[in-house]
C-alpha cells in the first residue's frame, strides 16, 4: 500500500565535507504536501528502516523538498546508503514531512545555533524569516567548512549568518551566539551534536519558559516513568488487547497486535509513532509533543502507562 | 428542502411521491499519488468500471492510500460544497474543496441519500456504492482538524456505469 510517498532523485549535489544534498521531487512533477519550516523527512532505507533527515529546502518550492545528509563515520547504515547506494533518478520512498522544531511564531527576534550538519532546518527557517521580514540572526559552527555551505551561500546576502570554523578561531562564547539573550521577544534555537545541545541547554537554563528550542540528531536518555505499571493495551478499532509490563515498549505490542505504526528513531524525538490515544492514563517520555497535544495522542515508543488499562484509536 | 419530505414528516401523512432534487459540479480533483495535494480541474474524464483517468484510484494503476484495500465501487469520489460551508461555519476551521479529497464538489445534491441509487453526472451515469467515511489520515495531510467535522458527512463513493467527460457546472440529477 503506498502509504508513503514516492520520489525520485532529481539531484545529489556534493556540499560541504562529506555532505551530499538531495533535491527530491515526484516522478510527474506533482506539488508534493505543504510541509513547515523545521520539519524532517524519514526516508526509507532498503533492509535498514527508516532514517529521519531535516529538510533544508524552502517551503515556498511546492514541488521540491530537499535534505542534506552527512556521512557519518559511526553510520548505522543511513548516510553511507544515501552517499554510496543511491544516485540521481533513484526512487525512494518518505514520509509526510513531521515538524517537531517549529518556528515560534510569537517571537519579534530568533537566533539559531548550528553545529555541523545541524545547519539543515535553519536553511529552511532563513527562507521563511526573509519572507516575514523577521529579525534572525544564524550562527554555524564547524570543524573547517561547513555543511551545506552552497545553500549557506545562498544566503548570504541577508547578511544574517556567520560561520566559525573552529579549527581556525576560538569557539565564540555563548553568552556572544545568544545575542545577550533572555530579552523580551527574542527566542532561540539549536541544533548539533549532543554536547553543544547540553552547553546550550546550560547557556539557556534560565531563559523564560518557552523561549528555546532544540533539534536532536540521536534520542537522548529517557527521563524515568515514574508510576509505571503493568498494563493492558486496547485497540480501539480491533479490540485487540496485550499485557504490557512496565518499561515495555508499547510499540512492539501494537506491532504485535497488528496495528500499522510507523516508527523511526524508536526514542521520542521523531514524531512518527504518534498515535490517539481515547481512554487511560499515559505516561510521556517523548520530546516532541505539546502539553495540549499529549491530552490526546501519545508517542507510542517511549509512552508507559500509569492506569490499569490503555485504549489507543489504531 | 423537497415538498414530499415535509408532507412526510406530518403524522398520518403518507409520501406520495419521491423526493427530487437537481444538483451541479462545483470543483473537480485529482491526484496522481497518495498524500499529494488534490489538483484542480475544469474538466475529468470518467472510464466505465475503472475510474478518473489521472486519478489515484484509476482501476489497474492505483496508487492511492487505500489502494491496499481494491474497491470497485470508488470510482468517483463526491463531496458536498454545503459540508464545506458548514464545517466552516461551525468549527471555526477553513475546509476548502481542494481539501476534502474527494474527486467532485457538488452543489444541490443530497449526497447520503442516494446510496444504492444511480444518478447523472453532466453525461455520464454512477451508481452510488457507500457513504464515504472519514480518516485521520486527512489531519495529517492539512495540518487541520476535520476528522471529527466529517463524521457521517464525508461524501459518497460510486462505481461509473457510463463513463465521458465531467466537466465544472455539469449538472447532476437523478436516473
Amino acid at each position: 500500500m503506498p502509504q508513503h510517498i514516492t520520489l525520485v532523485v532529481r539531484r545529489a549535489i556534493p556540499d560541504g565535507p562529506g555532505t551530499r544534498r538531495l533535491v527530491l521531487q515526484d516522478p510527474d512533477g506533482w506539488p508534493l504536501p505543504r510541509w513547515k519550516p523545521g520539519a524532517h523527512l524519514d526516508i526509507h532505507v532498503p533492509g535498514i528502516g527508516h532514517r529521519a533527515y531535516s529538510m533544508c529546502g524552502d517551503t515556498a518550492r511546492a514541488d521540491t523538498w530537499e535534505i542534506a545528509v552527512k556521512r557519518e563515520t559511526t553510520s548505522r547504515g543511513g548516510s553511507a546508503w544515501v552517499h554510496d547506494v543511491l544516485n540521481e533518478g533513484d526512487v525512494v520512498a518518505a514520509s509526510m514531512p513531521r515538524c517537531t522544531f517549529p518556528i515560534a511564531d510569537g517571537a519579534a527576534r530568533h537566533v539559531m545555533v548550528a553545529g555541523g550538519i545541524g545547519v539543515t532546518p535553519f536553511l529552511a527557517m532563513a527562507h521563511e524569516f526573509e519572507r516575514r521580514r523577521a529579525e534572525w540572526a544564524l550562527h554555524v559552527l564547524s570543524r573547517g567548512e561547513p555543511p551545506c555551505a552552497t545553500a549557506l551561500a545562498g544566503c548570504a546576502q541577508t547578511g544574517r549568518i556567520r560561520v566559525y570554523d573552529t579549527t581556525k578561531m576560538a569557539r565564540p562564547s555563548w553568552d556572544a551566539l545568544l545575542d545577550g539573550g533572555p530579552a523580551p521577544g527574542l527566542h532561540s534555537y539549536c541544533c548539533g551534536p549532543q554536547a553543544m545541545l547540553d552547553g546550550f541547554e546550560e547557556a539557556t537554563g534560565n531563559w523564560p519558559a518557552g523561549t528555546t528550542s532544540i533539534e536532536h540528531f540521536v534520542p537522548p536518555t529517557l527521563p524515568a516513568a515514574e508510576g509505571a505499571k503493568a498494563y493492558t493495551l486496547c485497540r480501539s478499532t480491533t479490540r485487540g488487547e496485550m499485557e504490557v509490563e512496565p518499561g515495555g515498549s508499547m510499540l512492539a505490542a501494537l506491532w504485535e497486535l497488528g496495528a500499522k505504526v510507523d516508527a523511526s528513531c524508536e526514542g521520542g524525538i521523531c514524531g512518527a509513532c504518534e498515535v490517539r490515544w481515547l481512554e487511560g492514563e499515559p505516561i510521556h517520555r517523548d520530546r516532541v509533543l505539546t502539553p495540549e497535544r499529549r491530552r490526546t495522542h501519545l508517542l507510542a515508543c517511549v509512552a508507559q502507562c500509569s492506569s490499569e488499562r490503555l485504549v489507543v484509536e489504531t | 428542502m423537497p415538498e414530499a419530505t415535509i408532507e412526510a414528516n406530518r403524522p398520518g401523512t403518507t409520501l406520495l411521491r419521491a423526493p427530487t432534487w437537481n444538483g451541479a459540479v462545483t470543483h473537480l480533483h485529482i491526484t496522481a499519488r497518495a498524500f499529494l495535494p488534490m489538483r484542480p480541474q475544469e474538466s475529468v474524464e470518467l472510464v466505465a468500471g475503472r475510474g478518473i483517468m489521472g486519478d489515484r484510484y484509476m482501476i489497474g494503476v492505483e496508487q492511492g492510500y487505500y489502494s491496499e484495500k481494491p474497491e470497485e465501487g470508488r470510482q468517483v469520489t463526491l463531496f458536498e460544497s454545503e459540508v464545506l460551508e458548514a464545517i466552516s461555519r461551525d468549527y471555526k476551521v477553513e475546509f476548502l474543496p481542494e481539501e476534502h479529497r474527494r474527486n467532485i464538489t457538488t452543489r444541490g445534491v443530497p449526497l447520503n441519500w442516494l446510496v444504492g441509487r444511480r444518478f447523472r453526472i453532466g453525461p455520464c451515469l454512477v451508481e452510488a456504492t457507500r457513504l464515504s467515511v472519514p480518516c485521520r489520515h486527512i489531519e495529517q495531510i492539512l495540518d487541520k482538524q476535520v476528522f471529527d467535522a466529517m463524521v457521517h458527512r464525508s461524501g459518497l463513493n460510486c462505481r461509473i456505469l457510463v463513463g465521458g467527460t465531467v466537466r465544472v457546472g455539469d449538472e447532476i440529477r437523478p436516473e
